[in-house]
């Protein structure tokens, strides 16, 4: 339990997505205008994150690797597979967000579709495969990677509406603005970085 | 009044030049209240502008400054093992002490003024002040032996970056003085981290090495001789076994044992050990939070919260007790490093900070719960204010975004 413990905490805060990685950052940089959306934005990150991590690993285990049912090494086949579970799961969340809170969808726009092409989705897969995480960690580490995510674009969102009213050079205003409060927080951010929970 | 008098003189008409316009009234009121005050409407008619508000702040620091200059000096002598008492050999490290000093002053405040002047001229605004306080705190944060260009960049990018592209004064989201500190951190980490970089004056801390004397020393030296009082000998050595490395350095290493080896309480308490350079004596840092206290300037919200997360988190951690480091006990932890400075002056902020009542409780605890797991758990930095501040500075608009999110939810059911 600590050890998955370990891997949440380490995920969210100290290996971000966002903000150590600069992952899923087309999304990340769109649609954090306000907090609500970038809240359930976040929240569609965090549930296809932590949904399509458990999945791609049974993927990569048992149907790609060596000692799956193919009896063969499949895993230049990893890539197209991850994406078209994720792209599958983000089809679900989307008919879900639809169903239950078309405000919301209709805020989200394009960029809920777009999850499918999140790199931090993909990203999120890709690490887990490189890191050998069995199952349980598997989940643990897409979740904690979907808080880390949701937690920066929140932040940053909240960072957006306060300084709408500030005086923000022209030429900085929006996207630009957007870019050097990311980096920024990227530096903020470095505060965690560097401890190793396993350490202890 | 023969000040007015100077100052009636010079001004420069305000339609002609506006900007020089607008650089003497920056200086103007400084000694003198605006003219122009509200004329309609309800309002607290009161002298405490923006300017009197920094200036409070500014005064608050001064104590900090007097003993970074001198402990400045009493660190070098100390590592030379030379006039061990702490007002021996007082000229010297007082003059040691200013000549170290001194530029970093100068620097952090030219270069922070002119590009607020070249931004305030862009504008076409009068001239912000809100470099007073940053300008002065920069100084207080940075290592006695800072090159002076790194300096200038650190505070260019802290102005420019962290400030005027946000819109200038009051719109900042993270601490300007912080932003700097934190530039140099990453950037140029050698100047900033180590045993090598709290002790001035030497090239290497090591045995045996000399002192390094500038030009300034010498003509110090020509005026000590002629008052017949002893002078800078470039000749004399840093004795054996001195390391300069800080409580907290050795705390990490060895946990409270090693640091009462080298140090006793009463020098941490009062300040006479290696560090940056006005963040040592703690008495001195809290008499200028109770004076920011006392003026309402500081919030004392923020000031109880972060001791008590600093506190709750020292406990858990002497709980917990895994290695050397977090067995010190709590009330110790208080010793070593920046705590109080971090509280007095930095966490308080009001640009920074959450400004809500809620808000700043969270805000507080948090910073004081989060720096103080950076500074034990974390092996890649020596303290972890700085660092805990700016990531609250990140939450700040959140935090003060669900607060008043829930105010309105409460009072709507109330309604």
């Amino acid at each position: 339990m600590g050890e998955l413990a370990n891997i949440f905490i380490k995920s969210a805060f100290i290996e971000n997505l966002a903000l150590a990685y600069f992952l899923g950052m087309c999304s990340y940089l769109a649609v954090s205008k306000t907090v609500k959306t970038a809240f359930g934005l976040g929240l569609a990150v965090i549930f296809v994150l932590g949904i399509t991590m458990p999945i791609n690993w049974l993927i990569s285990e048992y149907l790609l690797s060596e000692n799956g049912i193919f009896g063969m090494d499949l895993t230049f086949l990893r890539l197209i597979l991850f994406i078209s579970v994720i792209a599958s799961m983000v089809q679900l969340v989307e008919m879900v967000v639809e169903k239950f809170s078309p405000s919301l969808y209709n805020s989200l726009g394009i960029f809920l579709p777009l999850i499918t092409v999140n790199c931090a989705i993909l990203g999120g897969s890709l690490f887990m495969v490189s890191k050998e995480y069995n199952f349980s960690e598997s989940v643990a580490f897409g979740l904690g990677g979907g808080f880390g995510w949701f937690l920066a674009i929140i932040a940053i969102a909240a960072i957006r509406e306060k300084i709408q009213y500030s005086a923000v050079p022209g030429p900085l205003r929006g996207l630009g603005m957007a870019f050097l409060l990311t980096g920024l927080m990227g530096m903020a951010f470095m505060s965690l970085m560097g401890i190793d929970p396993a350490a202890f | 009044m023969g000040l007015l008098n100077f100052f009636k003189k010079i001004e420069p008409d305000k339609k002609k030049r506006p900007f020089l316009h607008t650089l003497f009234d920056g200086f103007f009121t400084i000694a003198y209240s605006p003219n122009s005050v509200t004329s309609n409407g309800v309002h607290v008619r009161d002298g405490m502008d923006l300017k009197r508000t920094m200036i409070h702040v500014v005064l608050a620091m001064q104590l900090c400054y007097l003993f970074g200059t001198y402990n400045v000096g009493h660190q070098h002598f100390l590592a030379l093992g030379e006039y061990p008492g702490f007002l021996e050999g007082f000229h010297l490290k007082l003059v040691h002490g200013l000549i170290k000093l001194l530029p970093i002053f100068i620097v952090a405040n030219v270069v922070g003024l002119a590009i607020e002047f070249y931004f305030a001229y862009k504008k076409g605004h009068g001239i912000e002040e809100g470099f007073l306080v940053s300008g002065a705190l920069i100084p207080l944060i940075m290592p006695p032996d800072i090159p002076m260009w790194i300096l200038a960049l650190s505070v260019i990018f802290a102005v420019v970056i962290g400030k005027e592209a946000f819109g200038g004064t009051g719109m900042n989201i993270w601490n300007v003085a912080l932003l700097s500190r934190v530039f140099v951190f990453f950037a140029y980490p050698t100047t900033i981290a180590g045993d090598e970089v709290w002790v001035s004056g030497f090239e290497k801390i090591s045995a045996g090495n000399n002192p390094e004397y500038g030009w300034a020393h010498g003509l110090f030296n020509k005026l000590f001789e002629w008052a017949d009082l002893a002078s800078f000998n470039s000749a004399s050595a840093i004795v054996d076994g001195f390391t300069g490395a800080t409580p907290l350095a050795l705390a990490s290493k060895g946990g409270w044992g090693a640091v009462t080896d080298v140090y006793t309480t009463a020098q941490m308490w009062w300040g006479a050990i290696p560090g940056s350079i006005g963040e040592t004596s703690k008495p001195l840092i809290i008499i200028g939070a109770l004076i920011l206290l006392a003026t309402g300037i500081a919030s004392w919200r923020i000031m109880l919260s972060m001791l008590l997360g600093a506190i709750t988190m020292a406990w858990l951690l002497n709980a917990w007790g895994a290695t050397p480091f977090m067995e010190v006990p709590w009330q110790y932890q208080f010793y070593m490093g920046s705590f109080f400075f971090a509280m007095a002056f930095m966490a308080t902020d009001p640009v920074t900070a959450s400004s809500t009542n809620t808000g700043k409780w969270i805000y507080g605890f948090l910073i004081g719960f989060i720096g103080m797991i950076v500074r034990v758990i974390n092996p890649a930095y020596p303290e972890g204010w700085m660092l805990a501040i700016l990531f609250l500075n990140t939450f700040a608009p959140l935090i003060d975004h669900y607060v008043i999110e829930s105010n309105m939810k409460k009072r709507l059911q109330n309604a």
